[in-house]
């Protein structure tokens, strides 16, 4: 009789967010009774000594996963380097013309600067 | 008021550069500009995969083929994040996926005038690659330092896949540009076409109220002047180095102000256009998406139906058990 009352509490999986520019990032599981407590333990099991923006805990029942096999996750099936800025190779075509090829990181620099 | 307090509260944080989440208090008007200018970013990118698309199968290469069709692929990508953003937004006012499209249909969310335009030319597909895309990243570089955290987190992740974009427009138009008279004059002719709605494409120098009000909230940081000017300052020399003039006489550098006096593009035109969706390809391009939106909503509706029936079973079975 006691013993069907102390079942197992549920598992969780942790997310965390470093900062708020960042996406949240699983660094693992816990277990616990409710999503509050899950919060709370997580300060405790993975955070005690570092900071978070922000955290999440996901009932691991939740969480529907791919299996590891190449018919259902992204590969490097086949060449993709025309997906790629570095599929292209521009500069030499813009020196031809006396211009410099550009990036998008420089002209992103450019406007926030 | 206990209201003028959180208000306070709320434009302290944007001021010092705090960042703003979908779970915060916000003001109404905070929530209705994001809406507005999120929807219409993300309408934009679903519209922006027409004009491309069209030129999938006529690409010339089967490498062309293959990155033109990444291509509109990222943007329909782009576009489902982005309404992602603005469902979250809208779900106060009980707005979801569904009713954010039909405001395309029926004609109460606009998208970008570039996208009502005609591309007759594979070159306009590498000057749209080029010069529209070009625009866009400039915008969406502004975008970055958003104050509405989940934009800003969205746009890293869209900038560093326009990275590919650009060089892509770039490569075509350089490749035309090393070619024959007649692939010269075809370039030629694709800037001619979106020059005038690439200087519309910032908006009015004088920003209207909605505009206004996002500076003021750092939804964005940047005046649509400001925009136009690093795009000038940008495309021009790239444009005259290629040995390709651009279809603007008033066209100049003060070297005074380091300013750019250009042709005013014809506002009321293009006004019009993105109001009642009068552009050459406008409803076109509505017909497409309203094939994709209305005509297969049915399939939307079997797949729920289909999911519902499946979880229900399960439930029967566990409740047997």
């Amino acid at each position: 009789m006691h013993e069907s009352q102390t079942a197992e509490f549920p598992v969780f999986e942790v997310f965390v967010q470093k900062e708020s520019l960042g996406f949240h990032i699983n660094v693992g599981s816990l277990r616990a009774a409710s999503p509050e407590l899950a919060l709370q333990l997580a300060r405790e099991i993975f955070f005690r000594r570092e900071t978070a923006y922000n955290v999440w805990v996901v009932p691991q029942d939740c969480i529907f996963s791919s299996p590891h096999d190449e018919a259902h996750l992204p590969v490097e099936g086949m060449d993709k380097r025309y997906r790629l800025p570095g599929g292209y190779d521009n500069a030499t075509h813009w020196k031809r013309f006396k211009a410099k090829a550009m990036t998008i990181e420089e002209v992103a620099k450019d406007i926030r600067s | 008021m206990e209201d003028t307090g959180r208000m306070a509260a709320f434009m302290a944080r944007i001021e010092s550069g705090e960042k703003i989440e979908a779970t915060d208090w916000m003001p109404e008007e905070y929530r209705n500009l994001l809406i507005k200018q999120i929807h219409m970013h993300g309408i934009s990118e679903i519209m922006g995969a027409y004009p491309e698309k069209e030129w999938v199968p006529k690409a010339p290469t089967i490498r062309r083929k293959l990155a033109l069709n990444a291509k509109v692929q990222d943007e329909i990508g782009h576009g489902q994040m982005l309404l992602r953003l603005a469902e979250d937004l809208s779900r106060p006012y009980g707005r979801g996926r569904e009713e954010l499209m039909d405001d395309v249909l029926d004609g109460r969310i606009k998208f970008h005038n570039v996208f009502h335009m005609e591309a007759p030319t594979w070159a306009d597909a590498g000057v749209i690659g080029f010069l529209v895309d070009g625009g866009a990243i400039i915008t969406q570089a502004m975008l970055l330092d958003s104050s509405y955290a989940p934009y800003a987190r969205m746009l890293k992740r869209i900038v560093a896949e326009e990275s590919f974009h650009m060089q892509h427009g770039e490569a075509v138009v350089l490749a035309l540009a090393e070619g024959n008279q007649a692939q010269r004059e075809m370039l030629q002719g694709a800037i001619n076409r979106w020059w005038a709605p690439m200087m519309f494409f910032f908006g009015p120098t004088q920003m209207g109220k909605s505009a206004e009000a996002m500076m003021g909230y750092r939804i964005r940081t940047k005046t649509n002047e400001e925009l136009r000017q690093k795009f000038i300052n940008r495309y021009v020399p790239r444009i005259r180095a290629l040995g390709m003039t651009i279809p603007d006489a008033e066209l100049r550098l003060d070297p005074a102000t380091q300013e750019w006096h250009y042709s005013q593009p014809d506002w009321e035109l293009y006004n019009a256009m993105v109001r009642n969706n009068t552009g050459p390809r406008s409803q076109a391009r509505l017909a497409l998406r309203r094939q994709a939106h209305v005509d297969q909503r049915w399939v939307r509706e079997a797949m729920n139906a289909a999911a519902q029936r499946i979880a229900n079973q399960g439930s029967e079975r566990q409740s047997a058990m």
